[in-house]
């Protein structure tokens, strides 16, 4: 990428942040992700059971939820409390027109991430006017009144009218899956390849135009501005890109459920996903998918180990503290640090045992608190 | 159209609601004001004292001292909180700090979904013994709760607004709320102010907590995000004015509760809140773009 501004210190100022901003080709990176990919799809299904396999599809679904928050939050700056409502509207709309219509199924998911786009941007024009703080709240608002909307509308059931809703009927047909993936385990690699593409989208837009554009936002809103950023737009961007995969997640999940009733949704997962969000790490890709395990497969384990769901809460409750006030780039930065912390410990103590005589071992490697390093939430 | 007399009864439960809201969002309010600090977990605070309330009450201990517990605990938690997560976080983002106390409203929804899970029917609820007395005005039934729930959201309010105008700890909160660097250097124990907000904004969740227990049920999701109705009314009055902020809450307490002899309406009144913060807050956006990194904000 070449830089066509004229001399001065602006433009080598603006040649540095881009050439920061351009990471380096990884290979490394890219063969850990299709080996993560490969394990995911071909390795995992044989090993699971039933239960499992459920969760983990709900694990891959979820992914793509926790992305596009992580895309608001930390690539942007945009603090959403309402991703678990655009998430209903994407579920619903998927309901919906997986009832109404035969068209394949492939095609009702995008049309269900580009109707909740639709609604998505709707919503954002006025509410990106908004900073911080106050769109964060209106998002929790808009959470809350679409929790009690659906709640009343329900989700549909394979009635008639415009809200798909028969509340007298009996034998209440399942949501259609795509032939390809009727069984559980062939679901689950169907969202796999859907949130792997889905990752891919959102890869591409960060390394390119729009994630250098939000990359700007996100460190300081004034200074893109001056930097002859169009800030509305890319935020509007990022904010109906989130739009999109998370309908598009919406529609998986209808069809993973095969029934969806609104007590299954409330405003505290809007909350829970933000915690799982920042827990995973926003910063980084991986931390969608931490995001997701830690959303779906805890509490799956844990109810297999006939632990309260209650704890996982209050777990989550303090990672988010604890993500908030020491580790502001979550488990996904904070992992591979402590790793390696725990490796050179590791290798320091295999050395210093070898010449001299055993020595008591150290403290256990904790996570100290370490200072915001890069991309501090704005 | 129901006829009027169907509404009656909802006013005096509307204005007694929006009492109670009153009293939140001046709370929530203040402690932004001295703090900075969006205080998300008021409603949740409030549910879990009302929550030890009751189970003190089921152990026979005298309604008095439940109650009492209830707002001290309300308080003291507060309190904890803010002097655990409040320096760590005093310099970063008015955002940050709102969503800590989410996580803060996490921890304490599961310990509740923990000690008290849900029954499957039985209903808990705390009775004041003012649910019994009343009085009637106008032809309209009030409890002494009722009453109670709209003279506290009153009198808080103008003691509040009093407390901030005429004592020197009000003075000092005022001040902060403008600039808490250079109140420090003025010579004002910046943190201690900063603790007698806490525990001002936890005694205040508490008492709401327990008037929402006994006006509306005890049950840890409603309670917690009934508070979200207060916020509504903060939000409103965009975070600054506790008069507006009271007028707010009486307005969402009234047409909450008169949605809902409206068949059609009536179980979309839980919108109310949302809806009227939404439409607010955007139409101030129209004006003026809400900043957050501005002095006033912060």
């Amino acid at each position: 990428m070449t830089v066509e501004t004229k001399g001065g210190a602006a433009a080598t100022a603006a040649a540095q942040r881009l050439r920061l901003l351009r990471r380096p080709q990884r290979p490394a990176h890219l063969a850990v992700v299709v080996v993560f990919a490969a394990f995911a799809l071909f390795a995992l299904p044989p090993l699971m059971s039933l239960y499992y396999t459920g969760y983990m599809t709900l694990v891959a679904i979820y992914s793509i939820v926790t992305l596009g928050l992580g895309l608001l939050v930390g690539r942007t700056g945009l603090y959403s409390l309402g991703q678990g409502a655009v998430l209903q509207i994407g579920a619903w709309t998927g309901a919906r027109l997986l009832f109404a219509t035969s068209q394949p199924f492939p095609v009702v998911v995008i049309e269900a991430g580009l109707v909740t786009m639709g609604i998505g941007t709707v919503i954002g024009l006025p509410a990106l006017r908004l900073r911080g703080l106050y769109l964060a709240l209106i998002t929790l608002m808009l959470a809350g009144a679409v929790t009690v909307a659906l709640a009343t509308v329900n989700f549909p059931n394979g009635g008639g009218g415009f809200t798909g809703y028969n509340g007298t009927s009996v034998h209440i047909p399942p949501i259609r899956r795509p032939s390809i993936a009727g069984t559980d385990p062939a679901y689950y690699r169907y969202a796999v390849v859907v949130a792997l593409l889905m990752f891919a989208l959102v890869y591409a837009h960060l390394r390119t135009r729009p994630g250098r554009a939000w990359a700007a936002i996100r460190q300081s809103e004034p200074a893109a501005l001056a930097a002859g950023i169009n800030t509305t737009f890319y935020k509007l961007w990022a904010w109906s890109l989130a739009s999109f995969i998370t309908g598009v997640a919406g529609a998986m999940l209808a069809g993973q459920a095969r029934y969806l009733y609104s007590i299954n949704f409330s405003t505290q997962d809007s909350i829970i996903l933000l915690a799982v969000a920042l827990m995973g790490g926003v910063y980084n890709l991986w931390g969608a998918v931490i995001g997701a395990l830690l959303m779906q497969l805890l509490p799956a384990i844990l109810q297999n180990l006939g632990v309260s769901y209650a704890w996982l809460t209050i777990l989550f409750g303090l990672g988010v503290l604890q993500v908030l006030t020491t580790a502001p780039a979550g488990i996904a930065d904070q992992f591979p640090k402590d790793a390696r912390r725990l490796g050179g410990l590791l290798t320091r103590l295999a050395r210093a045992r070898r010449p001299g005589p055993p020595r008591p071992p150290a403290a256990p490697p904790g996570t100290p608190p370490q200072a915001p390093s890069r991309g501090e939430a704005t | 159209m129901p006829s009027w007399s169907e509404f009656e009864p909802f006013i005096v439960s509307g204005l007694a609601l929006g009492g109670v809201y009153a009293l939140s969002g001046v709370g929530l309010v203040v402690l932004y004001r001295a703090t900075g600090v969006l205080y998300l977990a008021f409603g949740a605070v409030g549910a879990m004292g009302a929550f030890i309330a009751w189970a003190m009450i089921q152990g026979s201990v005298p309604g008095w001292a439940a109650w009492l517990v209830c707002v001290l605990f309300g308080g003291l938690l507060t309190l904890i909180y803010g002097m655990i997560f409040g320096p760590p976080l005093a310099r970063r983002d008015p955002l940050v700090r709102a969503v800590a106390t989410l996580g803060l409203t996490l921890v304490l929804f599961g310990a509740m979904d923990l000690l008290w899970p849900p029954t499957g029917g039985a209903v808990r609820s705390i009775s004041l013994p003012t649910d019994n007395g009343g009085f009637t005005v106008l032809g309209l039934n009030v409890t002494w709760t009722q009453l109670i729930g709209l003279g506290a959201g009153v009198v808080l309010t103008a003691g509040t607004a009093a407390f901030l105008r005429f004592t020197k700890l009000g003075t000092a909160m005022r001040a902060m709320a403008n600039d808490r660097e250079i109140t420090a250097t003025l010579g004002v124990p910046v943190r201690r102010v900063e603790a007698a907000a806490w525990f001002g904004c936890g005694i205040l969740a508490g008492i709401a907590g327990l008037l929402l227990a006994d006006l509306v049920q005890l049950d840890a999701t409603t309670l917690t995000f009934l508070v979200i109705s207060s916020l509504a009314a903060a939000l409103i009055a965009r975070l600054r004015s506790i008069a507006v902020t009271f007028a707010a809450a009486i307005v969402i307490g009234l047409v909450h509760d008169l949605l809902t002899p409206i068949t059609a309406l009536t179980n979309y009144r839980d919108m109310t809140p949302f809806v009227l913060a939404a439409i607010a807050l955007l139409w101030v956006s129209r004006h003026r773009t809400v900043m957050t990194r501005s002095r006033e904000e912060a």
